[in-house]
């Protein structure tokens, strides 16, 4: 049990699990929820006939993702009801979005807190009408408080204080001290409005978002999930639509993501069998094989494995997000803060 | 990394593989739990991982992290001489966040010719002391911690697990039972003493029967002798306070629960004793229970 | 200019009386709400069409014999938006 290659495998050929024993299946199922991707699996192997002890498990998965499916349509139609005074547009992301949709990468997907983006400088006016509809700051820390509205790309999260979900007000996508920044205006002009009145990203730069989010702003945690969105998404996108490659392309280079599309593309070839256009995914590179062994980190139990490359990946993470000396002053905050607690 | 050892677990309806850094609690938990059906066929619905917080934490003031395929971001790590108990809270958890093949209530459960007695209340209610009173009193004892209420058939599901006997019930019940029915005595938890105790025979034995719901009854311990009847809406309401995953099962939930409400008759209890609280189930029981 | 009101398009609400109250599980939020009369009278009334509030007080006072009376309607009133901030009801503005 080294590595979640089963998990990868089970959902790019359903077919694989035939062999498992009742170890390999407890194996699967940890790894699937620890990468969040239980739902999503159990989907991929409705129609495989697997050991009636499996079978609850899998149907669970379903019945819950279900319920995460309906709660994100509903604090979306929370956020339309509290927001029906703004005249902006208010663009669902990431799980949300996929629902709304009804896309593939949908399916199964477990879905947390709500993300939404509106511009920049209606922030405030936003804000302000999510507070009167209940929402509540979850931070009291004026330290993090000024840090997300200095440097990140979204509100501190708010919670409502009645229905216990957050929501997370983005005015771009990336933080302001990422190195790519996209073209957040860009994002909102070309977004598409749902029969609701709120919006989704246009295809490409809900590929371009997921992208992002995997390479670009984080530390791969979850990134077999992230990746999974990208899979299906390209998988539905790119079917029937001979303009995609060149849209996404086009897109990823406007947004100054052409190299992350590029990795996160031959990731998910590597990894999904995804169908990607050889142009815009360009040559493998050696380092694609660290990413790939990161997003595979983790073991039959459910536990993150490879300490190190974790580790690795945690400051380059920071490093992407901010500039040196910031990151020097965040650090510094956060261990006197530790200290103070300890 | 270092490798996990484990042990497999059947609880009524629900097999946790349980994953841990350490020998002895292992060795703890497979002696308790010899008894119960083995399940050797390595399926397991929940994997519940007790491992060191910190690397170090293996050897120096070793101290146990509770997680799992369901876990909590805020759960303080135990000493390792409390493993059993961290074993307990990790496989409650699984059930409370991860289980959905029947309505979760937080509460006790006893049985009496195939019908169920289910108790419910805030900790310190007495619940789990009154059901492991009962469960050496000619009732079968079916859970101290959650009923599972099936939505298909309103039947009550038994989760025996070991029993978890605080603070004064410890002495009450080493006085009646053999010393070989006990764990170790776990001294100031965060829970206060405990020590586990092995369910009667029976009641591992019959584990997958289930139960028709005919009393329910919220007790309160410390307070003079009462009984009190309680509205529906009341009930109601404090059942989905009770229930870990009302809103999880949704409509399913809402018509388990709605049609538990109608149908099961409640009474709130207040008891001094064991032996008060006895006598006044065995009286509401041969009341109301039908 | 009046607000009317209307049970949200294809929403699913189950009723089941609790003596007192009456517990409505609506299905498009997973939310049980709990409410005591005159909410499922309204419930019903909001039904099948955008009706305002007058014209809800209205039916209410015919379906239970009550006087004609100012605090019905305001009664009604407030509950309606009550009901459209939970989510229960769709609102608009009369055309």
């Amino acid at each position: 049990m080294s590595n979640a290659w089963p998990l990868v495998r089970a959902l790019r050929d359903p077919a694989s699990v035939r062999g498992l024993d009742g170890a390999g299946w407890t194996n699967l199922v940890s790894m699937a929820r620890a990468e969040s991707l239980i739902g999503s699996l159990a989907h991929r192997l409705k129609e495989e006939d697997v050991p009636a002890r499996v079978r609850p498990v899998l149907d669970d998965a379903i019945a819950a993702h279900q319920l995460a499916r309906q709660q994100a349509l509903w604090e979306a139609d929370c956020t339309r009801r509290a927001l029906a005074g703004y005249s902006g547009k208010v663009v669902l992301m990431k799980g949300t979005a996929y629902v709304a949709v009804d896309l593939d990468a949908g399916i199964g997907r477990s879905i947390g807190d709500l993300d939404i983006m509106v511009a920049r400088e209606d922030l405030k006016q936003v804000e302000h009408m999510l507070l009167d509809a209940g929402w509540e700051w979850v931070k009291p820390d004026p330290y993090d408080d000024q840090y997300y509205r200095e440097h990140m790309h979204e509100l501190p999260p708010l919670i409502h204080r009645d229905r216990d979900r957050m929501i997370d007000v983005h005015h771009t996508t990336l933080p302001l001290t990422a190195r790519p920044t996209p073209d957040a205006r860009a994002m909102l002009d070309a977004a598409v409005q749902l029969e609701t009145g709120q919006y989704v990203m246009a295809p490409a730069d809900m590929v371009l978002h997921a992208v992002a989010h995997l390479v670009a702003d984080g530390d791969l945690a979850g990134g077999l999930r992230n990746l999974w969105d990208i899979d299906q998404l390209i998988r539905e996108f790119a079917k029937g639509d001979e303009a995609f490659w060149v849209s996404v392309e086009e897109r990823a280079k406007a947004h100054g993501l052409a190299p992350h599309l590029a990795r996160a593309l031959r990731l998910a070839a590597r990894l999904y069998g995804t169908p990607v256009s050889q142009s815009v995914a360009g040559v493998g590179q050696f380092s694609d094989w660290i990413h790939e062994r990161r997003l595979l980190a983790r073991d039959g139990w459910g536990r993150e494995t490879r300490k190190l490359t974790r580790l690795i990946f945690y400051i380059r993470s920071h490093w992407l997000r901010m500039p040196p000396l910031m990151l020097a002053r965040h650090l510094f905050v956060k261990w006197r803060k530790g200290q103070g607690a300890a | 990394m270092n490798p996990l050892q484990e042990t497999h677990l059947a609880i009524g309806p629900a097999r946790f593989r349980i994953a841990l850094a350490w020998k002895q609690p292992l060795e703890l938990l497979k002696r308790l739990y010899a008894d119960y059906p083995d399940p050797d066929d390595g399926f397991a619905d929940f994997t519940v991982r007790l491992e060191p917080d910190k690397p170090w934490r293996r050897f120096i003031r070793p101290s146990v992290h509770i997680s799992g395929d369901f876990w909590l971001p805020d759960a303080a790590p135990l000493p390792l001489e409390q493993g059993l108990l961290a074993a307990e809270m990790g496989m409650n958890l699984q059930m409370a966040l991860g289980w959905r093949r029947h309505l979760l209530l937080h509460a006790s459960t006893v049985e009496k010719d195939g019908r169920a007695l289910i108790m419910t209340g805030l900790s310190g209610s007495g619940k789990s002391t009154l059901s492991a009173m009962l469960g050496e009193r000619g009732w079968r004892f079916m859970g101290d911690e959650f009923a599972l209420l099936c939505p298909d058939t309103g039947q009550i599901y038994a989760f025996p697990r070991l029993v978890s006997l605080k603070n004064s019930a410890i002495a009450a019940m080493q006085k009646e039972l053999p010393d070989d029915r006990f764990g170790p005595l776990l001294k100031a938890t965060p829970k206060g003493d405990i020590r586990h105790l092995k369910p009667a025979a029976e009641a591992i034995a019959n584990m997958h029967e289930p139960a028709r719901p005919a009393l329910l009854l919220f007790p309160r311990f410390g307070y003079e002798p009462a009984i009190r009847k309680m509205g529906q809406s009341e009930i109601f309401v404090r059942l989905t306070q009770a229930s870990t995953n009302y809103v999880a099962l949704g409509e399913a939930g809402f018509r388990a629960l709605t049609e538990f409400v109608d149908q099961v008759p409640a009474r709130a209890i207040d008891y001094q004793s064991g032996a008060e609280a006895e006598e006044i189930i065995n009286r509401l029981w041969d009341e109301l229970a039908s | 200019m009046s607000q009317q009101y209307k049970l949200r398009t294809g929403e699913t609400l189950i009723e089941h009386v609790l003596d007192s109250m009456t517990a409505v599980f609506q299905a498009s939020s997973g939310i049980t709400h709990l409410v005591t009369d005159p909410v499922p009278a309204i419930l019903e009334v909001l039904s099948d069409q955008f009706v305002d509030s007058d014209q809800v007080a209205e039916r209410l006072q015919r379906q239970f014999d009550l006087q004609a009376d100012a605090d019905v309607a305001a009664v009604v009133a407030a509950r309606l938006e009550e009901l459209w901030q939970l989510g229960l009801v769709e609102r608009r503005t009369a055309p």
